[in-house]
């Protein structure tokens, strides 16, 4: 029977990332990623002065 | 004979014997102290107080919650260039959960914060990076399956005090902008209840961190504020009143375009949209990485990060100001925003007058 295994949060890396898995048999069946975090930068960035985009996106990480 | 800096690592305790054990001498740990008094706009004589207080201090127990951020926050907090007095009184906090170092990941990491909630209720200290989203029940932002706001209300709802790092945690930030797609906000607008410190920025100045770190140690509490939360030590004072190129504003000389002779002359950027007139920090003084440098000394205007709901009320920011304060160190934080206009534009009404008498009668000395 398949079992499913959650890792929530990933640390060590930035970002909001989250992995669920499928094991089967002691196999991994099917995995999943997704990020559990979004703010909308593309949508904030619409109708400004261009000029300004790259103070906008460099804040998407700061790593 | 045994020097002093060996009687003190063996009387020592708390943080004080990490920084002993870390090989920083006596001499450059009474340095720091009192550079950190001058942070705090305290008197040198408070450096002996401070090295007491820290000497003394229990480890204390911090715990970082990361939202809708970039993690530009952590990256100051850990990124020295060379490894300083400061990141080491950073360093002896005990950080016991901080999703971007920690190593225990999934259940674990969120167990080593039920912990410290648990048995440690109202004695750690916990420091928010990133905004809190609200619309749709929270869903743009969740960590193990809770949402942001579940996890604020009951992380800094039991903590001693919530530092929210960062203009995204203090009031929404770069998420917050218009149109705020996910109802994006900062921790004391989420939680008005909860004793926060904004210590805003994009991101903030480590420096203001560990003086605020260095303040609780040495008083036991947190520093006095300003109307929207922040340490009066460090966002008491404009930006432009301790600006290196204020001489070049009040002489009315004005970088024009980029790479103009101005320019390369290290001139005024106010015409190029430096929001120093209306931003309030410690940025010219403190400066970064070390006390290097600061974006105006770069050469590029301030975009008035350190405001709240800059990325909205600061920008186009390559236009001018419309309205600039007048002259002296007289504006308070609180004194700015609504109120200030009209003095403001008075101000710069005043300014403009006065330069173009400078001008005429310079013009006039040169007919004569």
């Amino acid at each position: 029977m398949a079992k499913r295994i959650t890792v929530d949060p990933i640390t060590r890396i930035e970002g909001h990332l989250r992995i669920d898995c499928e094991v089967d048999g002691g196999k991994v069946t099917h995995a999943w990623s997704s990020g559990q975090m979004w703010r909308g930068i593309e949508v904030i960035l619409k109708g400004r002065d261009p000029r300004d985009a790259w103070l906008f996106t460099q804040r998407f990480c700061g790593v | 004979m045994r020097d002093e800096d060996e009687i003190v690592r063996e009387s020592a305790g708390g943080p004080y014997r990490q920084i002993v054990a870390r090989g920083v001498s006596r001499r450059d740990f009474l340095k720091f102290c009192s550079a950190m008094a001058a942070v705090l706009g305290l008197s040198g004589t408070f450096a002996g107080k401070i090295a007491e207080a820290i000497e003394k201090a229990e480890r204390p127990i911090l715990v970082w919650l990361e939202f809708q951020d970039c993690a530009g926050n952590t990256e100051a907090l850990l990124r020295a260039t060379k490894p300083t007095i400061a990141e080491i009184v950073l360093d002896v906090l005990s950080v016991d959960y901080h999703e971007t170092i920690m190593a225990p990941a999934g259940k674990q990491a969120e167990k080593s914060l039920e912990d410290v909630v648990k048995n440690h209720k109202g004695k750690y200290i916990a420091c928010v990076e990133g905004s809190i989203p609200l619309k749709d029940n929270g869903v743009y932002c969740c960590v193990g399956g809770r949402s942001a706001i579940d996890i604020a209300k009951e992380v800094c709802g039991n903590a001693l005090a919530t530092i929210a790092v960062g203009t995204c945690a203090t009031s929404g930030g770069i998420p917050a902008a218009a149109p705020n797609p996910t109802g994006a906000i900062g921790v004391k607008q989420a939680l008005p209840n909860v004793t926060v410190l904004n210590l805003t920025g994009c991101p903030m100045n480590v420096e203001n961190l560990t003086a605020t770190v260095v303040h609780f140690l040495t008083f036991g509490g947190l520093p006095a504020t300003d109307s929207i939360g922040r340490p009066l030590f460090a966002y008491g004072e404009r930006i432009h009143d301790h600006c290196e190129r204020r001489a070049h504003y009040d002489a009315g000389q004005f970088v024009k375009q980029w790479g103009d002779e101005g320019h390369r002359q290290g001139w005024c950027l106010y015409e190029m949209g430096c929001k120093g007139p209306e931003t309030f920090g410690n940025c010219p003084v403190v400066k970064y990485n070390e006390g290097t440098s600061w974006p105006v000394q770069a050469g590029h205007g301030c975009i008035g990060c350190f405001q709240p709901e800059f990325w909205d009320k600061m920008t186009p920011f390559y236009r001018r100001l419309p309205k600039v304060p007048g002259f002296g160190v007289e504006v308070t934080a609180d004194k700015i925003g609504a109120g200030v206009a009209a003095v403001a534009a008075v101000g710069v009404a005043a300014h403009r007058i006065a330069r173009a008498i400078r001008g005429k009668q310079d013009k006039k000395e040169d007919t004569e």
